[in-house]
C-alpha cells in the first residue's frame, strides 16, 4: 500500500532469525525490524506513512481497532491452530514440522503447542470451547463490518495500517484449508468484509502480476 | 425481575467501592443500567485465586467474568447501551480490546509485580481480607499469575525476561491513556451524556490506578496529568457511588467505620487523659476538695482516698 518494493522469502528458521522471535520481519540494508508495529514505525521514519491524514481521535480509533483484531482474531487463529485437537493432529503439526527431519519436527511442534497453550491459559482462553471462540470471532467481524459500513476502506478513501492488518487476517482465514469451514463461514457472513478483501487483493496484488497469491477468494 | 442479584467481589478502600478492576467494572455497569445488585464482599478465596471474582449469583445461575456478567444483565433488560448506534457498539468492543492489551499489563505490573508496591500495599491489603492460612498463599499466587500473564503476552520466547518488557508496557500504557484522553475530549462520558459499557470498563481500569496510594507511581503521575480522565473518574464516583459509600454498600461502610473507629479511639484516649488531669488538679491541695456523694469520711481521708484511686 505504500508502494515500497519488497521481496518475500520463506525460511524455515524465520522465527529464530527475528530479533523478537516473531514473524514477519524485514531486512533492510543492515537493519532487521520485526512485527507490524515496529515495521510501521520504521517505514514512517523513512518517510512513508499511511495514517498522516488522520486526526487524533481517528488515530485513537485506528489503534483501538487494531488491538481488537489482535486480541480477537489473532488469538482465535492461534486457538484454532494449536488448541483444537482435530486441526492440530491433521494439519498444524504436519505443516509446522515439515521443514525439519524426524524427530525434530515432532519436538518443535509439541514445544510450540505447549507454548501457545500456556499463553491461552494465562489470558483466560484456556477454558473456552470452540463454539465460544467462534462466537467471539463473529462478534469481532460484526464490529469490523459495522465500522466499515459501505466505505471502500476503514477511514474512507485512503487505506491505512488497519486495512492492511484486517486484510492480512481475513485473507488468511478465508483461504486456509482447515478441517472444518466454520471459521471462514463466519467471515463470509459479512459481505462487505468479503468485498473489502477482494478489492484489496485485486488492487494491490493482482496488478503486479505476482503468481504467489495463486489461491483466489471463492 | 424480582430475583435478587448478588454480586460477590473484593472489597473497597481509598474511597473506591472495590479495589479490584473487574469487580468495579461490573458495579459501575450495574449502577449505569439501574440493575439492583446486592454487593457481597467476599473472603471466599479459592474462587478469587482462580480469577473467578467477580461472581454474580441469582436464583438459578452463577455467572463469572465481567463480559459474561454484563451479557447476562443485558439479557435481563438492564442495558446501558440502549441508545448507542451499531457503530458505537463496534467502537466499544475496539476500545475495550485496547484497554485489555495496552493498559492492563501495566496496571497488573503496578499492583502485583512492582516489588515496592506489592509488598507495601497490595499484599497487606489482600492478606488482611483473606482468612489465615490462605493469606500466606493466595496473594503470592495472584502475583505470579499477573507476572505470567504479562510475560506470556508481551515477552519473547523462549526466555522471558521482565526487564525487557517493563519499559515497553509502561510506554504502551501511557500511549493508551493519551488515546483515551483524546477520545474523551471534553464530553462527560465517552458516548454523549449517558454512561455505557465502555465508561464502565474505563472507570474500572482507571479508578484503582487513580486512587490507590502507591510508593512507585509513574503511571499514576501520568494519569493525573490527564485532567479529563481524572474528572471522569471523580464524576462517576460522586454521582453513582457517593450515597452507597455512606449507606448501603458494606465495602464502603467498612472503610468509613474503620476510620471512625480509629478516630473515636483517639478521641476517647484524649478525653480519658483530660479527665485524669482534671481530676488530679481538682484533688490537689490548692483547690477545695470536690464534694463526693454518699460519703461518711472526713475531708482529709476523702482526699487521700481519691488520690490513691487516681494513681496509675
Amino acid at each position: 500500500m505504500c508502494n515500497l518494493p519488497i521481496k518475500v522469502v520463506c525460511r524455515a528458521n524465520a522465527e529464530y532469525m527475528s530479533p523478537s522471535g516473531k514473524v514477519p520481519f524485514i531486512h533492510v540494508g543492515n537493519q532487521v525490524v520485526s512485527e507490524l508495529g515496529p515495521i510501521v514505525q520504521f517505514v514512517k521514519a523513512k518517510g512513508h506513512s499511511l495514517s498522516d491524514g488522520l486526526d487524533e481521535v481517528q488515530k485513537a480509533e485506528m489503534k483501538a481497532y487494531m488491538e481488537l483484531v489482535n486480541n480477537m482474531l489473532l488469538t482465535a487463529e492461534l486457538y484454532l491452530q494449536w488448541c483444537d485437537e482435530a486441526t492440530v493432529g491433521e494439519i498444524t503439526h504436519a505443516r509446522y514440522g515439515s521443514p525439519y527431519p524426524w524427530p525434530l519436527n515432532h519436538i518443535l511442534a509439541y514445544q510450540k503447542q505447549w507454548e501457545v497453550r500456556r499463553k491461552m491459559k494465562a489470558i483466560g482462553w484456556g477454558k473456552k470451547t470452540l463454539d465460544q471462540v467462534l462466537e467471539d470471532v463473529d462478534q469481532c467481524c460484526q464490529a469490523l463490518s459495522q465500522r466499515l459500513g459501505t466505505q471502500p476502506y476503514f477511514f474512507n478513501k485512503q487505506p491505512t495500517e488497519l486495512d492492511a492488518l484486517v486484510f492480512g487476517h481475513l485473507y488468511t482465514i478465508l483461504t486456509t484449508q482447515l478441517t472444518s469451514d466454520e471459521l471462514s463461514e463466519k467471515v463470509k457472513n459479512y459481505s462487505n468484509l468479503l468485498a473489502f478483501c477482494r478489492r484489496i487483493e485485486q488492487h494491490y496484488f493482482e496488478d503486479r502480476g505476482k503468481g504467489s497469491s495463486s489461491i483466489r477468494l471463492s | 425481575m424480582a430475583a435478587p442479584l448478588e454480586l460477590s467481589c473484593w472489597g473497597g478502600g481509598w474511597g473506591l467501592p472495590s479495589v479490584h478492576s473487574e469487580s468495579l467494572v461490573v458495579m459501575a455497569y450495574a449502577k449505569f443500567s439501574g440493575a439492583p445488585l446486592k454487593v457481597n464482599v467476599i473472603d471466599n478465596t479459592w474462587r478469587g485465586s482462580r480469577g473467578d471474582v467477580p461472581i454474580l449469583t441469582t436464583e438459578d445461575n452463577i455467572v463469572s467474568q465481567p463480559a459474561k456478567i454484563l451479557n447476562f444483565l443485558r439479557k435481563q433488560k438492564y442495558n446501558a447501551d440502549y441508545e448507542l448506534s451499531a457503530r458505537q457498539g463496534a467502537d466499544t468492543l475496539a476500545y475495550i480490546a485496547l484497554l485489555e492489551e495496552k493498559l492492563l499489563p501495566a496496571v497488573l505490573h503496578t499492583f502485583w509485580v512492582e516489588n515496592d508496591n506489592y509488598f507495601t500495599v497490595t499484599k497487606p491489603w489482600f492478606a488482611s481480607r483473606i482468612p489465615f492460612p490462605l493469606s500466606l498463599i493466595l496473594p503470592g499466587r495472584m502475583s505470579k499469575g499477573a507476572l505470567n500473564r504479562i510475560l506470556l503476552t508481551r515477552g519473547e520466547p523462549p526466555l522471558y525476561h521482565l526487564q525487557e518488557v517493563e519499559a515497553q508496557i509502561y510506554r504502551d500504557a501511557k500511549e493508551c491513556l493519551n488515546l483515551l484522553s483524546h477520545r474523551l475530549g471534553t464530553s462527560q462520558f465517552f458516548f454523549g451524556d449517558m454512561p455505557s459499557t465502555l465508561d464502565a470498563y474505563v472507570f474500572g481500569f482507571l479508578a484503582p490506578l487513580y486512587k490507590v496510594r502507591f510508593p512507585k507511581v509513574q503511571l499514576q503521575e501520568h494519569l493525573k496529568q490527564l485532567s479529563n480522565l481524572c474528572r471522569f473518574c471523580d464524576d462517576i464516583l460522586n454521582s453513582y457511588f457517593r450515597h452507597s459509600l455512606g449507606g448501603i454498600s458494606p465495602a464502603g461502610q467498612e472503610t468509613v467505620d474503620a476510620n471512625l473507629q480509629k478516630l473515636t479511639q483517639l478521641v476517647n484516649k484524649e478525653s480519658n487523659l483530660i479527665e485524669k488531669m482534671d481530676d488530679n488538679l481538682r484533688q490537689s491541695p490548692q483547690l477545695p476538695p470536690r464534694k463526693l456523694p454518699t460519703l461518711k469520711l472526713t475531708p482529709a481521708e476523702e482526699e487521700s482516698n481519691s488520690l490513691q484511686r487516681l494513681s496509675p
